[in-house]
C-alpha cells in the first residue's frame, strides 16, 4: 500500500477513556477510513453551509451543486495528472497554456479542417478531434517529459518554458482568432444543455456505482481473509458500503432534482409531441458529460496509481529517487509517461473547456496550471514528492471552485476573490503540515 | 478589447528578423524636399492587427496626400522605440506617428522631437504630452454604444454586468460609459443590476462560469447581459444556452470578432461594437501630413480636446465606434472584415438581409 | 592466498578499474568469493571498497576488468542485471523509499502481480511476512511507511529485501552503522545464518572491529588498490590495522610498526 495518510490509530492503543470522543474515533478507527479526507469533506461542508446561508439559499441547490459539478470537471481532470508529477518530484508549469495549444487545435480540426475532408457536422467528427487532442496532448507531454527526464533540464523550467511556447503556439494556429462554433456532437463533452446523460441513466450510473462499492469492499476483504491477515470488524464494512451507497444514490437523487429550464423543456416536450401540462414539465437533466469523465478519470487515475506498476514507481521515486533506480525501476522512462499522461489529461480537459465555451480562443486556460496546483497540493499533496492522492486532489479542486463559485454569488468581486483563493491555499497546506509534523 | 497576446521570445525574435529584412523601404532616398516624409513608430509590429488594417490605411492616407512612408519596429521594447524615434528623425521625418510600448517610457524621445519642430501623434495609446496629438477610439464611447443598443432592446429589466480585467483601467473606462447611458434608467428604478463582475484577463470561460453563477442566483430572472467584449460575450452565451435563454437575453459586445458577427447574424448577441482600424489609420494619416504642412493642431479636422488621466489637455481626434447589429451588418461585409461565409455559418436564410 | 582446493568461486572481480575524471578511485583490484563464506572488505575512507563493490551490485559500471559469477564472464551493467545473477545488494543508505510501506520496498521493481496485472499487495504482505518471521519476527508494521520505522526496523526490511529473492551473494555496505548494540547482535546473528546457508556474503566496513569476528577472510584496500587479501584465522587485528593504515602485508610489518599503530 502506499503510504498516503497517517497511520490509522491502533484501536487498543486509543482505548483509553471511552469518552464519546474516544469512542467516535475507535469507531472510525475500525473503519480505517483516511481521516484526512474526511477533514477535507468537513471543510467543503463548512463551505457550502457558510455560503448557502450568507448568499440566502442558493449555494446548496440542486441546480448550484450541478453548476459547481461542471465548472469543477476541467480543473479536477487536470489535477489528477498533477498528483503523479507532483509525487515524482516534479512541477508542470505548462497545463494552462498546452490546454490553450491543444484545445486551439482540437477547434481549428473541427471547425476548419474536418468540415472540408468530411463534412460539417459529420457523426465522427468528434472522435476523431479527441483522439487527435490526446495524441498531441500525449506528444508535448512526452517531450516534455523527455527534455526532462533525458537531458536532465529540471522540469520547473522546462514546464516555465512550455508555459510562453504553448501559449505562443495557441495564438500563432490561428494568429489570436476566436475559433467557433464547435461540432454539434463534441459540444457534449462541455455539459450544455445537451451535454448531459438525464434523470434516468444517471441512475444507471449510480446504481453501477454501489454496486462496484459492494464489489470492492468484499473483494477487498476476500483478499484479506485468504491471507489470514486482520480485516475489519463485519460491522465497520457493511456500515461503510452503507454510507458510501447513501452517499452515492443521494448525491444522484438530489442533483437529479435540478429540471430542465422552462423554455428548454418546452421545447423538448415540443420535439417529442408531448402537451405541455399545466403545472410544466420536470424533466431532470441527470449528471453532465464532462462530470462522468471527471469521474472516470478520476477512478482510472486512482486505478493506476495505486494498483499498477507504474502507479507505485511514479510513488517510489517521489520517495526516493536513488533507491528507484537501485531496485532496477526505469526512472527516466516513468517520468516521460508522467507527463505523456498528463499531457493526456490536458487534452481531454480542453476538449471539455472547448465543448463548454463552445469556442476556442488562444488565452483559454490562463493561470489554469496555479489552479491545477492548487487543487492538488490542498488536496493533500506534498511537493517535496512521494505524497499524494487523486481523490483529494479532486476535492481540492472542488474546494477551490465552491469558494470562487460561491464568492460570485454573494457578490465578492474578482480582485478580492483571488486573494481568498490565495489564503485559503496557504492555510490548507498550513494545517497539512502542522497535522504531519504531528503525526510523525 | 483583445488582451495583448504574450509572444513567446522565439516567436518575437523570429518575427523581428522578418521584420528587420522587410525595412528596406524605410531607406532614405531623402525624397525631394518638398516631399513630406512621416515617420511610423510601431511597438510591436508582429501583432496581427498592425500589419493586416493599420499599417495599409496609414500608407493609403499618405500616397494620396503624396507623402512617404517610413517606419521602424521596436519589438516589445521601450528602449529600442527611443532609438527608433530618434532614428525616423535623422532619416528625415517631418512629422511622427508613435504607437507607444509604453507612455511614459516614450517621453523623452517625444519631447527632442517636438523641440525640432516635428509634430507627433500618439496612435491608439495615450502618451502623456500636451505637445501630442493623440488619436483614438473612444471606449468610453464603446462603453456607451453598448448599453444604448440594450436599453433600446430592454428599457426595464435586469441587467447583469461582465466587465473586463480589473487591471486595465479600459475594463473601467466601458463601465463607466455604460453607466452614463443607464444611470436615468437605474435611478428611476426600471433597470436593476442584479450582478455585477470584473473577469480575470477578459477570459471567456470566467465570464462563463460567473454568468451561470448570476442565473443561478436570481433563478434565470435576468433580461439583458452588458458584456465589454465578444470574448466575454461568448462565454455568456454559452451560459444562456444551457438555460435556453441564449437569442432570448440581449448581450453585448465589442471588437468585431468573427465569432461574434456571426451571433449578431445569429441573433444570440445584440450588438458588437466595432473598431475599424483602418479608419484610425487613415486619420492618422491624413493628421499627420496636416501637421507636418504646419497646421495647428486645434486645426485639425475633427480635432477636439481630450482631458487625460495625468491631467493634460490634448488635441486629440476620438473616433467613433461603429455598432454592429442585425440592421447593419453590411458595413462589415462591405468593409471585408469578413466573408459572407463567415459571417452566415448556420443562420437560416430569410432570417438575416445580408445572408442568402 | 586462497589456498584451499574449493571449486570455482561464486563471484570473482578480476583486475576491476573504475575513474573518476583523473582519480583512479578503483585500481586493478582483484577479489573472489565463495558459498558460504564471508569475505570483508576493508579500508579506509575513500579507499575504493564502496565504488569496487557498486560495480558488482550494477550501481557503477567499471571502467576495465572481468566479473565471473560461477566462473563465467557476465556483464553487469544495471542493478537489474546484478539481480539476475543472484547478486543482492543492502546499502549503506539502505536505498528504501520512505513513503512506502515494508512489502512494497521488499517487492520494489518486481512486484508480485495478480492475474489481472495487478499489484498484488496481500501476496506481497504474506511473503513479507514470512521472511520477516525468519529474520525479526517482533516486526508488525507491515502497513506503515518505512520513514516512521526504527533504523532497526529499515534494516530488516533491507535484508529481508535481499533474504526473500534468494540472493547467493549478498553485498552489505556498513550494515551495522546507524544500529545499537542490540541491533547489531541481530545483524550479525542473521550473516552467520545466512553463511549456514551457503550463501556469500561481501560485507563492507571502515572499521575492522566491526567485521573481524564475522569475516573469513579480509580483502584490504588502499587508495583505490588491494593491499592483499588475508585469512582471517592467519592474523591478528593489529595486522590487519597495519595493512589498513600502513598498506603493509602483515610480513612486511615490525614490531615497532605495531607498536605505533596504536600513538
Amino acid at each position: 500500500m502506499t503510504k498516503t495518510a497517517p497511520p490509522i490509530p491502533d484501536a487498543a492503543a486509543e482505548d483509553t477513556t471511552g469518552t464519546e470522543h474516544g469512542r467516535a474515533r475507535q469507531l472510525l478507527g475500525a473503519m480505517e477510513l483516511d481521516t484526512r479526507l474526511l477533514g477535507m469533506l468537513a471543510a467543503l461542508l463548512v463551505i457550502w453551509i457558510g455560503f448557502h446561508i450568507m448568499s440566502g439559499g442558493t449555494v446548496l441547490t440542486p441546480r448550484n451543486l450541478w453548476n459547481l459539478s461542471v465548472q469543477t470537471s476541467a480543473v479536477a481532470i487536470m489535477a489528477t495528472g498533477m498528483v503523479l508529477v507532483i509525487v515524482s518530484r516534479n512541477i508542470d508549469l505548462s497545463v494552462g497554456s498546452m490546454l490553450a495549444a491543444v484545445g486551439m487545435a482540437m477547434a481549428l480540426l473541427q471547425a476548419e479542417i474536418l468540415p472540408d475532408i468530411i463534412g460539417f457536422d459529420h457523426p465522427a467528427t468528434w472522435i476523431i478531434t479527441l483522439i487527435a487532442g490526446i495524441a498531441l496532448g500525449a506528444l508535448l507531454g512526452a517531450f516534455q517529459g523527455a527534455v526532462i527526464a533525458y537531458i536532465g533540464v529540471p522540469s520547473f523550467i522546462v514546464t516555465l518554458g512550455g508555459l510562453l511556447v504553448w501559449r505562443g503556439v495557441a495564438w500563432a494556429m490561428a494568429s489570436g482568432r476566436t475559433i467557433a462554433p464547435m461540432d454539434t456532437t463534441f459540444q457534449t463533452l462541455g455539459g450544455g444543455s445537451s451535454g448531459t446523460i438525464g434523470g434516468f441513466w444517471s441512475w444507471v450510473v449510480g446504481i453501477a456505482a454501489a454496486a462496484g462499492i459492494v464489489f470492492f469492499l468484499i473483494n477487498q476483504r476476500r483478499q484479506r481473509q485468504k491471507f489470514g491477515f486482520h480485516v475489519r470488524p463485519q460491522w465497520a464494512d457493511i456500515a461503510l458500503g452503507v454510507i458510501g451507497i447513501g452517499v452515492v444514490l443521494g448525491a444522484i437523487g438530489y442533483l437529479n432534482r435540478y429540471f430542465l429550464p422552462e423554455r428548454l423543456a418546452r421545447a423538448r416536450a415540443e420535439a417529442d409531441g408531448i402537451p405541455w401540462p399545466p403545472g410544466g414539465l420536470d424533466i431532470s437533466l441527470g449528471l453532465a458529460v464532462p462530470v462522468l469523465l471527471a469521474i472516470a478519470v478520476a477512478l482510472v487515475m486512482t486505478f493506476v496509481a495505486t494498483r499498477r506498476r507504474y502507479g507505485r514507481y511514479v510513488f517510489a521515486i517521489g520517495g526516493n529517487p536513488e533507491a528507484a533506480e537501485l531496485a532496477g525501476i526505469k526512472t527516466r522512462l516513468t517520468i516521460v509517461k508522467t507527463f505523456a499522461l498528463m499531457g493526456v489529461l490536458v487534452a481531454i480537459a480542453a476538449a471539455v473547456q472547448i465543448a463548454r465555451l463552445n469556442a476556442a480562443v488562444s488565452g483559454l486556460g490562463q493561470l489554469t496550471e496555479l489552479y491545477v496546483i492548487a487543487a492538488a497540493v490542498i488536496g493533500g499533496t506534498s511537493l517535496a514528492g512521494g505524497i499524494g492522492t487523486i481523490a483529494g486532489a479532486v476535492l481540492g479542486a472542488l474546494v477551490m471552485q465552491s469558494l470562487q463559485s460561491g464568492m460570485v454569488l454573494v457578490g465578492v468581486d474578482a480582485p478580492l476573490q483571488d486573494i481568498v483563493v490565495g489564503i485559503v491555499l496557504v492555510i490548507a497546506v498550513a494545517i497539512d503540515t502542522f497535522y504531519r509534523r504531528r503525526a510523525t | 478589447m483583445k488582451r495583448v497576446p504574450k509572444f513567446l521570445i522565439l516567436l518575437a525574435a523570429f518575427a523581428m528578423v522578418i521584420a528587420a529584412c522587410g525595412d528596406d523601404e524605410g531607406g532614405g532616398d531623402g525624397g525631394s524636399d518638398d516631399e513630406i516624409i512621416v515617420g511610423v513608430s510601431w511597438n510591436n509590429y508582429n501583432e496581427e492587427r498592425w500589419a493586416k488594417s493599420d499599417e495599409p490605411a496609414i500608407q493609403a492616407a499618405l500616397e494620396a496626400e503624396g507623402a512617404q512612408y517610413i517606419s521602424t519596429d521596436a519589438g516589445s521594447s521601450a528602449e529600442q522605440q527611443l532609438a527608433d524615434v530618434e532614428q525616423l528623425i535623422s532619416q528625415g521625418a517631418d512629422a511622427l506617428i508613435i504607437l507607444a510600448q509604453d507612455g511614459t517610457a516614450i517621453l523623452p524621445a517625444v519631447q527632442s522631437a517636438l523641440d525640432q519642430g516635428i509634430p507627433v501623434i500618439a496612435y491608439d495609446r495615450l502618451i502623456e504630452d500636451p505637445g501630442a496629438f493623440y488619436i483614438t477610439f473612444d471606449n468610453v464611447e464603446v462603453g456607451r454604444m453598448q448599453a444604448r443598443v440594450i436599453l433600446d432592446l430592454v428599457p426595464e429589466g435586469n441587467y447583469v454586468f461582465i466587465k473586463g480585467n480589473q487591471a486595465d483601467a479600459n475594463a473601467d473606462f466601458l463601465r463607466g460609459g455604460q453607466q452614463e447611458v443607464l444611470q436615468a434608467a437605474i435611478d428611476a428604478g426600471d433597470i436593476v443590476n442584479v450582478g455585477e463582475s470584473y473577469t480575470d484577463n477578459w477570459d471567456p470561460a470566467v465570464a462563463q462560469t460567473n454568468m451561470e453563477q448570476f442565473l443561478t442566483q436570481n433563478n434565470n430572472d435576468v433580461d439583458a447581459v452588458v458584456a465589454s467584449n465578444d470574448g466575454m460575450a461568448g462565454g455568456v452565451v454559452a451560459a444562456l444556452a444551457a438555460q435556453g435563454l441564449d437569442g432570448v437575453v440581449p448581450v453585448s459586445g465589442q471588437d468585431g470578432d468573427a465569432a461574434a458577427l456571426n451571433r449578431v447574424a445569429l441573433g444570440t448577441q445584440a450588438v458588437s461594437v466595432w473598431k475599424d482600424a483602418r479608419e484610425l489609420g487613415k486619420a492618422a494619416g491624413e493628421a499627420a501630413v496636416a501637421l507636418a504642412r504646419g497646421t495647428a493642431m486645434e486645426d485639425v479636422e475633427g480635432s477636439v480636446v481630450f482631458e487625460s488621466p495625468g491631467g493634460n489637455s490634448m488635441n486629440s481626434i476620438l473616433l467613433a465606434p461603429i455598432p454592429i447589429t442585425q440592421d447593419n451588418l453590411d458595413v462589415v461585409l462591405d468593409a471585408d472584415w469578413i466573408t459572407e461565409e463567415a459571417l452566415c455559418q448556420g443562420v437560416p436564410s430569410g432570417s438575416v438581409s445580408v445572408c442568402p | 592466498m586462497t589456498v584451499d582446493a574449493k571449486p570455482t568461486p561464486l563471484v570473482e572481480m578480476r583486475d576491476i578499474r573504475v575513474a573518476f575524471g583523473g582519480l583512479h578511485a578503483v585500481d586493478g583490484v582483484t577479489v573472489d568469493l565463495y558459498p558460504g563464506e564471508v569475505v570483508a572488505v576493508v579500508g579506509g575512507n575513500g579507499a575504493g571498497k564502496s565504488t569496487l563493490i557498486k560495480t558488482l551490485s550494477g550501481a557503477h559500471r567499471c571502467d576495465s576488468g572481468q566479473i565471473f559469477v560461477d566462473g563465467k564472464p557476465v556483464t553487469i551493467d544495471t542493478p537489474r542485471d546484478a539481480k539476475e545473477f543472484g547478486i543482492e545488494t543492502i546499502y549503506q543508505t539502505l536505498a528504501l523509499a520512505e513513503n512506502i510501506d515494508a512489502p512494497g520496498n521488499m517487492f520494489l521493481g518486481r512486484e508480485l502481480r495478480t492475474r489481472w496485472g495487478t499489484i498484488d499487495d496481500s501476496a506481497m504482505e504474506d511473503a513479507a511476512r514470512k521472511v520477516m518471521g525468519r529474520l525479526n519476527p517482533k516486526f508488525e508494521n507491515f502497513k506503515t511507511a518505512v520513514m516512521s520505522l526504527s533504523g532497526g526496523q529499515r534494516q530488516s526490511v533491507a535484508i529481508a529485501r535481499a533474504v526473500h529473492f534468494d540472493a547467493r551473494i549478498m553485498i552489505m555496505d556498513e550494515p551495522t552503522a546507524a544500529l545499537g548494540p542490540a541491533e547489531t547482535e541481530q545483524v550479525n546473528d542473521l550473516i552467520q545464518q545466512l553463511k549456514a546457508e551457503g550463501i556469500g556474503i561481501f560485507l563492507i566496513s571502515h572499521d575492522i572491529h566491526d567485521v573481524f569476528d564475522l569475516a573469513d577472510r579480509i580483502s584490504v584496500m588502499a587508495q583505490g588498490k588491494l593491499v592483499g587479501t588475508v585469512n582471517k584465522a592467519d592474523v591478528t587485528k593489529d595486522q590487519v590495522l597495519a595493512m589498513i593504515i600502513m598498506g603493509k602485508l602483515p610480513d612486511e610489518v615490525s614490531e615497532t610498526d605495531l607498536a605505533h599503530l596504536h600513538d
